[in-house]
């Protein structure tokens, strides 16, 4: 290799692009002081054109732009649905524009399946029978990371995604910012980034809750008016769009009403579905709550696409291995104490912490081990005060209300939730903290 | 978050939830990147934000495209010029002392200020030489790129890069060395 090739070869160093080339260079540069004074110089330069510091993104970035980018996707789903309802209004034909014209309003008794309305979703289900796979975008208020059921109507809206193969066997995926759950035809599991924890369960383990609705999108509506806690329903038509409106009260036991509006079925809410007139193919759903008089949205779907190809990679997750793993009821390791009800789960979870004995505390929680963030964070907190438990709305276990101070000197006031209806009937702490 | 998030991404997002992939796995390097071409993180983070919003709604007819981070740091190149540009003629925008301190960062002043020195000493240094020079040796020495995915970035071939480069450093080696500094 001569100086001239050396030094042409140069900048290729450190990246090693071309190892066999890098390698010459670099058994050039041991037998050329003149050519090893030259490189030292432009590594010299180089180092004085490159920032003295990393820049990171801050914190609030990324929420920020996805932010943007939902409120993007609104937009262009909006203009899309505009555009092709106006096109397939024409092509459907003046005979289906009599029919729809004929019928605009189709009211249905939350519990007869026997008027038009049934025809029109029976037209849509088989509609959807050809569907070999949905994918489905949309936002949701929730706290990111949390569980899917989890709403609130003062939340930030969070995007989520749904992905469903009607491959055989089945295969879903559903996921928000700090939680995913992925089904790969066998079995479910979810991961949540922000304690680097993950479940295990069979394929309908109720990891997603309220939106599994969604991943049979050809059943909705036939779900939905079978179902016999529909106040009522209201399907209307127009501009190529069929829209059918579902209305529900709360269901549970609200005196205390800590769990209302906390999830769909805790509020009283109206489920919009709509669908394609043509196609009968469902195009969205938007959720609302009614809060104080007033509707707030807190779920809509926006963007359903069909039989895209799915890539398989999307069914299988890849787990660190450092992950914390669930561990079921019977298999948690007994505790200290017998534990006589709500109250005492709720004080032996919050005695462990608060002496830092972390085995004890895996008598309660059910995960395999306990995260060093949690410790970081939690350890030697103090509780102030331990109230009587109650429960709300269709929750099975109990809300225990506490105060504690965190050792960075912060106070918390919540409601802890505990509960044993498992088969094992052990206690254990199942959010609220 | 999920190892897979971690992975190179090889083709354009389509959905929000592959967005929110890319963007976890790209931010901090675009909006360095983006900081130091002009001067303070907040503007960096507005366009790199542009950037996004950009890569999302032009998704579907980017869709063949295969390695995606050249692009994004062909965007937020092109977002930054274009915003230096308006700054040069709008002198309201230009970025205050302040500012270029918030960019070196530390909690010591003197550092701050030390650092603040350099970094506006580097940035002018690449300004006195020609800029598709320039933007070759940012690229490389700012974010690593390689030479290949530098050509993606800027709209040509590797061989070219790879001179661009090659002459900007010889240039540079000259202004340092007139400038008394360690290059000999």
């Amino acid at each position: 290799m001569t100086c001239q090739d050396a030094r042409e070869g140069f900048i290729d160093i450190p990246k090693e692009e071309s190892s066999r080339g890098v390698s010459e260079v670099l058994r050039h540069l041991e037998s050329c002081a003149e050519c090893r004074l030259y490189f030292s110089a432009l590594q010299d330069v180089l180092q004085a054109v490159t920032p003295p510091h990393r820049i990171a993104a801050s914190s609030q970035f990324r929420e920020r732009v996805m932010k943007r980018i939902v409120e993007e996707d609104s937009r262009q789903t909006a203009r899309a649905r505009s555009y092709w309802g106006r096109t397939k209004w024409i092509t459907a034909g003046c005979a289906a524009a009599l029919l729809l014209f004929l019928i605009p309003v189709l009211h249905i008794g939350g519990k007869g399946t026997s008027s038009p309305a049934a025809t029109l979703f029976a037209q849509s289900e088989d509609a959807m029978s050809k569907v070999q796979s949905v994918d489905i975008t949309g936002r949701i208020r929730t706290l990111p990371g949390d569980n899917f059921e989890l709403i609130g109507a003062n939340y930030d809206f969070v995007p989520i995604e749904i992905w469903r193969d009607y491959s055989t066997p089945p295969r879903w995926r559903v996921e928000k910012p700090g939680r995913v759950v992925v089904m790969d035809g066998k079995s479910a599991t979810m991961y949540i980034s922000a304690t680097n924890q993950v479940v295990s369960g069979p394929p309908k383990a109720g990891f997603i809750e309220w939106l599994r609705p969604l991943l049979d999108p050809q059943s909705i509506l036939q779900n939905e008016l079978a179902d016999k806690s529909a106040l009522s329903a209201q399907v209307t038509e127009s501009n190529g769009v069929t829209t059918a409106a579902i209305h529900r009260k709360a269901q549970g036991d609200f005196t205390h009403d800590w769990a209302r509006n906390k999830n769909i079925q805790g509020s009283d809410h109206t489920c919009t579905y709509r669908f394609d007139s043509v196609s009968k193919r469902l195009e969205g759903l938007q959720v609302n709550i009614t809060v104080d008089g007033r509707e707030i949205t807190v779920a809509e779907f926006t963007g359903i696409r069909y039989n895209e190809t799915l890539p398989p990679t999307l069914f299988s997750l890849q787990l660190p291995k450092n992950v914390i793993a669930y561990v079921a009821p019977a298999d948690m390791k007994p505790a200290a104490v017998t534990l006589d009800g709500p109250r005492d789960a709720a004080a032996y979870f919050f005695d462990s912490i608060a002496h830092e004995r972390w085995d004890d505390l895996l008598a309660v929680m059910p995960v395999s081990s306990v995260p060093d963030s949690f410790k970081k964070r939690y350890g030697g907190l103090q509780v102030l005060s331990l109230g009587e438990p109650f429960q709300s709305g269709l929750y099975r276990g109990f809300f225990v209300p506490y105060q504690i101070r965190l050792p960075n000197g912060s106070t918390k006031t919540h409601n802890l939730a505990v509960r044993n209806d498992n088969p094992a009937h052990r206690w254990m702490f199942d959010g609220g903290f | 978050m999920v190892a897979e998030t971690t992975l190179r991404i090889v083709s354009w997002p389509q959905t929000i939830m592959e967005f929110d992939r890319l963007i976890e796995a790209t931010q901090d390097e675009l909006v360095h990147f983006a900081s130091y071409r002009l001067g303070n993180r907040e503007d960096a983070e507005d366009v790199v934000q542009d950037v996004y919003v950009q890569a999302f709604r032009d998704r579907e007819k980017r869709r063949d495209i295969t390695n995606v981070r050249p692009y994004l740091f062909r965007m937020t190149g092109n977002r930054c010029t274009d915003l230096l540009r308006a700054r040069s003629s709008h002198p309201s925008l230009q970025t205050s002392g302040e500012e270029a301190m918030e960019v070196a960062g530390g909690d010591d002043p003197f550092d701050s200020l030390a650092a603040a020195q350099r970094i506006a000493g580097l940035r002018s240094l690449l300004d006195r030489i020609p800029a598709r020079e320039a933007e070759v040796i940012r690229l490389r020495a700012w974010s690593e790129l390689t030479f290949r995915e530098v050509a993606i970035a800027v709209k040509s071939s590797v061989p070219t890069v790879k001179s661009r480069f090659r002459y900007g450093v010889d240039r540079l080696r000259k202004l340092l060395s007139l400038q008394g500094g360690p290059i000999q």
